[in-house]
């Protein structure tokens, strides 16, 4: 696949305009040889824009680079879940891996709980691709990629991104490197926590969620775990911010969102984190792409006669 | 969710002036009824603080729609129905059912436990009794102070049924809306959405309430409240009748009856309420103030 095709392929994706089968097939293939050669704890260099969860929300995520600034000229960092809830999953996770594939050091992708084939079945990816393609192959191609992309990355050694959060069986970067990411998202388990975790106020150590799986982790965890690593602060994603972004444990880590109005309802903000040569952040906050741009026009919904 | 391909524009002026009706923002009069509502963005964080204060816990739904809300006030019998997430979380917050397990948590048990960890334990399917809020206006042109407490209207049980077929025909609609009040992913594991919608016809208003909870590979709930006002022949005294019913099934007892077992079959609730066997059903009729 030459540069000029992978131009024209992206451009069609920009316009919202998925490729065809075969077309996503090489794509993959190609991506796959780039991804498999990245590090569990991939490393990044500053300076770089990162990006929480998106969800298949494609104009907004057009905002984003609006924002931001084009790919390769701004280098980018993605915490995964690209795809599911939102309208255009297959359209947002084919331009990012395209960008990928054409400047692969000037765009870093990484795991999210919904890069999976049980989540995406049930969430919205699958049943866009059997809409979109009239089979379920695309999707097959896409979750196989899925396997493949990095757990987290390690930004100048010193800020540590990451899906969903920390997990007790990992107090080390080096435990995550052995991780063998290849495979499904697990239920339980350090790669399973990596990516599912979520930082929690009520407690100072460890919780078990409510729902009897699921860990929270608290300041002291987080403190520990920057300490033994030698890292500033992490940066994960995960959670709808209504600001876009939030700083807990005395601003030892940091929640970034990038979908903003949330399921085309919520209202909320969205925002990046972009870091300078020397590590200086500034948030960039941004909001939902106006109706004009996003190709069909604001409609009340029609009235229901519910019962 | 809503059809994106069709399009409404709101009643002709024609059918307004049928029915006798005034549309006003965000909203209609008709029949002496006053029916408004508002559909804002999520809590932000200030306010979300607010909503904590008052309810005693940090731990609610993602997506608080704290500014929306149902109104239906008649203004000659100071009858006034409202729906609003902070009732409706007092609510959940006072039933406090016990957490659901998700099936990951069958092997989560074996896990090696860290030597702090804590077990939160709060209902965090957010399931809510709620049926709505209720007010008698004293005044109704008047803004209401601490002082006045509001008096709750009388339920009284009832015989009487919601007249379905006279819900089914296709009057022109004087005004409709669906109002989120609250949702939660359940981190991912399924979903928990309490929505009011509402349609207002030449002979009446109808609005159902409606919880719905899919917790992945474990278990459905839905608790439906309908309340129906006919405007009937006397504007001064309408009727007002109320119908909550409340439906759950596990998955396992739904795959037991051959339906299928995976979460991405039940992603409708209008497709699934009927599957679901009822849990509790009550009818009630409002009784007007004296």
């Amino acid at each position: 696949m030459g540069t000029s095709d992978l131009d024209r392929q992206i451009e069609q994706l920009k316009r919202c305009e998925p490729l065809t089968e075969a077309e996503v097939k090489a794509l993959c293939l190609k991506a796959m040889e780039i991804l498999v050669e990245e590090s569990n704890v991939q490393r990044v260099d500053a300076p770089v824009t990162i990006c929480g969860d998106i969800h298949g929300q494609f104009y907004d995520m057009k905002e984003l680079f609006k924002v931001g600034g084009d790919c390769p000229k701004t280098n980018y960092l993605f915490l995964g879940d690209f795809v599911d809830r939102g309208f255009y999953s297959v359209e947002t996770f084919l331009l990012l891996l395209a960008l990928k594939v054409r400047y692969p050091d000037r765009i870093t992708l990484i795991r999210g709980n919904h890069e999976s084939r049980q989540i995406t079945q049930v969430y919205g990816f699958y049943d866009e691709c059997l809409r979109k393609y009239g089979s379920v192959n695309v999707w097959r191609y896409c979750t196989d990629i899925f396997d493949y992309l990095s757990l987290s990355a390690l930004i100048e050694n010193k800020i540590f991104s990451v899906h969903g959060g920390l997990s007790p069986n990992i107090t080390t970067l080096d435990q995550i490197r052995v991780i063998d990411r290849k495979q499904e998202v697990p239920h339980d388990g350090a790669m399973c926590d990596l990516l599912w975790s979520d930082p929690e106020d009520a407690v100072d150590g460890w919780g078990l969620s409510p729902r009897g799986a699921g860990f929270l982790f608290g300041g002291n965890v987080v403190s520990s775990f920057n300490h033994t690593n030698n890292i500033d602060y992490i940066c994960r994603a995960h959670q709808l911010v209504m600001e876009g972004f939030k700083w807990m444990f005395n601003n030892k880590i940091v929640t970034v969102w990038s979908a903003p109005n949330y399921c085309y309802r919520c209202g909320n903000v969205a925002a990046i984190l972009e870091l300078d040569e020397n590590l200086n952040k500034q948030f960039r906050v941004f909001e939902a792409a106006p109706h004009e741009s996003r190709g069909v026009p604001a409609k009340r919904p029609a009235p229901d006669y519910f019962l | 969710m809503t059809k994106a391909a069709e399009a409404w524009e709101g009643p002709t002026a024609a059918e307004l002036k049928a029915a006798g009706a005034e549309a006003i923002p965000g909203g209609v009069r008709v029949k002496g009824w006053v029916i408004r509502s508002h559909n804002g963005p999520i809590l932000n964080s200030a306010s979300l603080q607010l909503f904590e204060d008052k309810l005693q816990t940090t731990h609610l739904p993602e997506m608080v729609f704290g500014e929306s809300f149902l109104s239906l006030q008649h203004a000659q019998t100071g009858i006034r129905l409202y729906f609003n997430a902070l009732d409706a979380l007092k609510a959940w917050k006072h039933e406090a059912l016990p957490p659901v397990e998700v099936p990951a948590a069958a092997k989560w048990k074996f896990r090696s436990k860290p030597s702090d960890q804590v077990i939160l334990d709060y209902d965090y399917t957010f399931t809510t009794p709620y049926n709505g809020s209720d007010a008698l206006v004293q005044n109704p042109d008047s803004i209401q102070t601490s002082l006045d407490e509001p008096r709750n209207l009388c339920w009284e049980d009832s015989e009487d049924r919601i007249d379905l077929v006279a819900l089914s025909a296709k009057e022109p609609i004087l005004f409709y809306d669906e109002v989120i009040l609250y949702e939660d992913e359940l981190a991912d594991n399924g979903i928990s959405f309490l929505t009011v919608r509402v349609r207002v016809m030449p002979t009446g208003w109808f609005l159902l309430l409606r919880f719905w909870l899919r917790v992945d590979g474990v278990l459905m709930r839905l608790r439906d409240t309908r309340v129906y006002c006919s405007f009937g022949s006397d504007e001064a005294k309408p009727i007002v009748l109320r119908e909550c019913c409340w439906r759950e099934a596990t998955f396992a007892s739904l795959s037991a009856k051959g339906y299928p077992s995976d979460s991405a079959a039940y992603g409708d609730p209008n497709l699934i309420a009927h599957k679901l066997p009822v849990v509790m059903q009550k009818i009630q009729k409002l009784k007007l103030p004296n």
